[in-house]
C-alpha cells in the first residue's frame, strides 16, 4: 500500500546527503534558498560518516562530521527526506523542475524517538550489520549507528517477524507500523546532484579471494574495525577471531584496470591505504603491515610527508602486482606476486589481507531524468560540459553536480566542489 | 481503519503475514544464541574453543559470538599468552 500527495516547493532539490550535498544544501540555507535534501540511505553523512580517521591529518572523521551533519539538519531552510529518492525528474521551464520524490516507511515517528535503544534490546532478529560492512549483525528494530543523523531508531522490515517486542518496549509510542509508501509530487527551481560513488565489488575479482576466504576483507571493512565506533573491541580477523600480525594490502583493486572495465585512478586509495596502515601500526604495535603498489599517487598537499611518516613508522612497501591469493590450512593468505623492480615472482604470506578497491560511478544517477538526458563522461560519471570553467555544469540547464558523482576525489575536493556547485544555483536561482 | 497504538505489528502481521525464509533466520539464531550462552556457561571460551565444542564453524562462532557481545550477553575477557584469541565470558 502506498499514498500519494501533493506538496509545496523549494528553491531547490538536492540529491545526495554525503559530504558534498550536506555542503552545498547548507550553503544554499544560509544564502536564505530553502532546499529539500533528500537522501536514500536512513541517515545522512554518505561515506564520510563511516570513515575512521581522514588523510593526511588523521583528524578524527567524526569529530568533523558530526558539527557538520548537526548543522544541517537544524538548519530551518533545510527539510531532509531520509530514506528517500527522487526520480523522474523534469524540467518545465526556466527555473522550474518538478520531481517525484518516494519516501519509504521508517516505521518509526522518528520526532518521537528518544533513541534509548530499548527496542534494539527486545528484538529477537540478527541480520548482518551494513552499517559494519557484515562484520557483524545487528537487530530487525535498530538506530543505523551511533552518530547516524536522525539518531533514531528504524525497523528492517524485510526481516522483521512482526513479534511487536519492539512497540511493547518503546516508552513513546513512536514505533508504527501502520506507516506507508509515500509519494510526492515537488516543484523545485534548480538541482544539484550530489549522488556520489560506488565502490568496486571485490568479488568481480575472483583471483583475490574475497567472500570465499574470511580474511580477505575490503578497505571499508577495514576502515570500519579501525574506527571509534568499531564492529570489535580491537582488529580481530573474520575467521577466527585472531588479533591479525602481518597484514598485507593489495592496492589498485579494481582501477587502472580495463580488464574490469575501470581504466582510471581512483586517486584515494593509495592514501587511505596509507592512512589506514598507520592507524593499524598505532593500534597494533607489534604487527608487519605490508602494501603492495604499482605506484604511490601522494599528489595533494601534505600527502608526500604522510607517505614518508609511514614509511618511518615501519610501513613496509613492496612494489608488486599481485596476481592472486590463496588461503593455506590455518586461514592465513599466500600472496602470488610480480616483484616489479626485481622482475621475478614471489610468494609472501600474511593473516590478513586488506584489498584497496577503487571508486565507481554511481549508474543510477542517470536514471533520474525522465524527459533531459543528463550526459554521462566516458567513464561513466556525470559529464562536466566545462570542466575547465565551470565545472558544476551539466548537460542539462539548471542541473548542477558536486562530490564524487564527477569523478573520484577527498573529501576537501569534494567540499570545494560543492561550494562551486551551490554558487552556480544561487547564480541560477537570481537569474 | 484507525490502528490502536502500540499494537500496529499485529496489524501489519494479519495484513500481510511473515514469510518462512524470516521465521526460520529467527528459529537459527535463537537457537546458535542459546548453544554459545550453554556453552559460556561452563566456562569462559576462546572462538577456537567454542567452534570444536559446537562443532561450529569459527567464522560463524566468530560473526554470532561477536554479535552477542555488541548485544550485551557476552563479554570480551583475557587474552592469551602470544596476544593472539580473546577469551570470552558471559556478561555478569
Ligand atoms: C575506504 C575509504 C576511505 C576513505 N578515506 C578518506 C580520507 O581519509 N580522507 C579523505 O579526504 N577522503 C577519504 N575517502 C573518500 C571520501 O569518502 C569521499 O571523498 C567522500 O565521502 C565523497 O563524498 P560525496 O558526498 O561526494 O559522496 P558520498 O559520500 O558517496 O555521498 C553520496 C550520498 O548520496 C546518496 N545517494 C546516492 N544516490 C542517491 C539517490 N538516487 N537518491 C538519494 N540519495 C542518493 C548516497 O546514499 C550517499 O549518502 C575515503 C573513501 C573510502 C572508500
Ligand atoms: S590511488 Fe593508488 S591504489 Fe588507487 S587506483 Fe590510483 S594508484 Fe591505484
Amino acid at each position: 500500500m502506498s499514498s500519494t500527495k501533493n506538496s509545496v516547493s523549494y528553491d531547490a532539490l538536492v540529491v545526495g546527503a554525503g559530504i558534498a550535498g550536506g555542503e552545498a544544501a547548507l550553503n544554499l540555507a544560509v544564502n536564505g534558498f530553502k532546499v529539500l535534501l533528500v537522501e536514500k540511505d536512513l541517515s545522512v553523512g554518505g561515506n564520510m560518516i563511516k570513515l575512521s580517521k581522514v588523510f593526511p591529518t588523521l583528524d578524527c572523521s567524526a569529530c568533523i562530521t558530526t558539527p557538520k551533519v548537526s548543522e544541517i539538519s537544524r538548519h530551518p531552510n533545510i527539510t531532509i527526506f531520509t530514506g528517500s529518492e527522487a526520480s523522474n525528474i523534469r524540467r518545465v521551464a526556466d527555473n522550474h523542475f518538478v520531481a517525484n520524490i518516494t519516501r519509504q516507511p521508517r516505521y518509526v515517528r522518528v520526532e518521537d524517538c528518544t533513541a534509548c535503544q530499548l527496542c534494539e534490546k527486545a528484538c529477537p532478529v540478527s541480520v548482518r550489520d551494513q552499517y559494519q560492512f557484515g562484520l557483524i549483525g545487528r537487530k530487525a528494530a535498530y538506530i543505523p549507528f551511533s552518530i547516524a543523523s536522525p539518531k533514531a531508531a528504524a525497523i528492517d522490515i524485510e526481516n522483521c517477524t512482526l513479534c511487536g517486542a519492539c512497540e511493547r518496549a518503546c516508552p513513546t509510542n513512536c514505533i508504527d507500523f501502520t506507516q506507508e509508501v509515500e509519494h510526492l509530487e515537488m516543484q523545485f527551481k534548480t538541482v544539484i546532484l550530489a549522488t556520489g560513488f560506488e565502490m568496486f565489488d571485490a568479488n568481480r575479482i575472483p583471483r583475490y579471494g574475497f567472500g570465499k576466504y574470511k580474511n580477505v576483507l575490503t578497505s571499508l571493512q577495514m576502515e570500519r574495525e579501525i574506527a571509534p565506533t568499531r564492529p570489535f573491541n580491537t582488529i580481530l580477523r573474520p575467521s577466527d577471531g585472531k588479533v591479525p600480525d602481518k597484514i598485507a594490502y593489495v592496492l589498485c583493486v579494481g582501477s587502472r584496470d580495463a580488464s574490469v572495465g575501470n581504466p582510471i585512478c581512483s586517486q584515494i586509495c593509495c592514501m587511505y591505504s596509507i592512512k589506514q596502515s598507520q592507524l593499524l601500526m598505532g593500534a597494533l604495535p607489534m604487527a608487519d603491515v605490508t602494501i603492495y603498489y604499482i605506484n604511490i599517487r601522494a599528489f595533494g598537499k601534505g600527502f608526500e610527508d604522510f607517505y614518508q611518516q609511514a614509511k618511518g613508522m615501519g610501513v613496509n612497501f613492496v612494489k608488486g602486482k599481485v596476481g592472486s591469493i590463496s588461503e593455506t590450512e590455518n586461514g592465513n593468505l599466500m600472496l602470488r606476486y610480480e616483484d616489479i623492480n626485481e622482475g621475478i615472482v614471489k610468494e609472501e604470506e600474511h593473516d590478513m589481507v586488506i584489498l584497496s578497491v577503487g571508486v565507481l560511478p554511481n549508474e543510477g544517477t542517470t536514471s533520474l531524468f525522465s524527459e533531459e538526458q543528463l550526459m554521462l563522461d566516458p567513464y561513466r560519471f556525470v559529464h562536466q560540459t566545462d570542466g575547465l570553467a565551470n565545472p558544476s555544469h551539466t548537460s542539462i540547464d539548471g542541473v548542477f553536480v558536486a562530490g564524487t558523482a564527477t569523478g573520484p576525489m577527498d573529501i576537501p575536493d569534494a567540499i570545494l566542489s560543492a561550494g562551486s556547485a551551490s554558487s552556480e544555483a544561487i547564480s541560477y536561482l537570481l537569474k | 481503519m484507525e490502528v490502536e497504538k502500540g499494537k500496529t505489528a499485529k496489524y501489519l502481521r494479519d495484513k500481510q503475514g511473515v514469510s518462512e525464509q524470516v521465521k526460520e533466520n529467527l528459529k537459527a539464531f535463537t537457537q546458535i544464541k542459546k548453544r554459545i550462552l550453554d556453552a559460556l556457561k561452563e566456562s569462559d571460551m576462546t572462538i577456537l574453543q567454542l567452534s570444536q565444542k559446537l562443532e561450529m564453524p569459527t567464522h560463524e562462532v566468530m560473526y554470532n559470538l561477536l554479535s552477542m557481545v555488541k548485544f550485551g550477553w557476552v563479554e570480551t575477557g583475557e587474552i592469551d599468552d602470544m596476544d593472539e584469541y580473546y577469551t570470552y565470558k558471559l556478561k555478569q
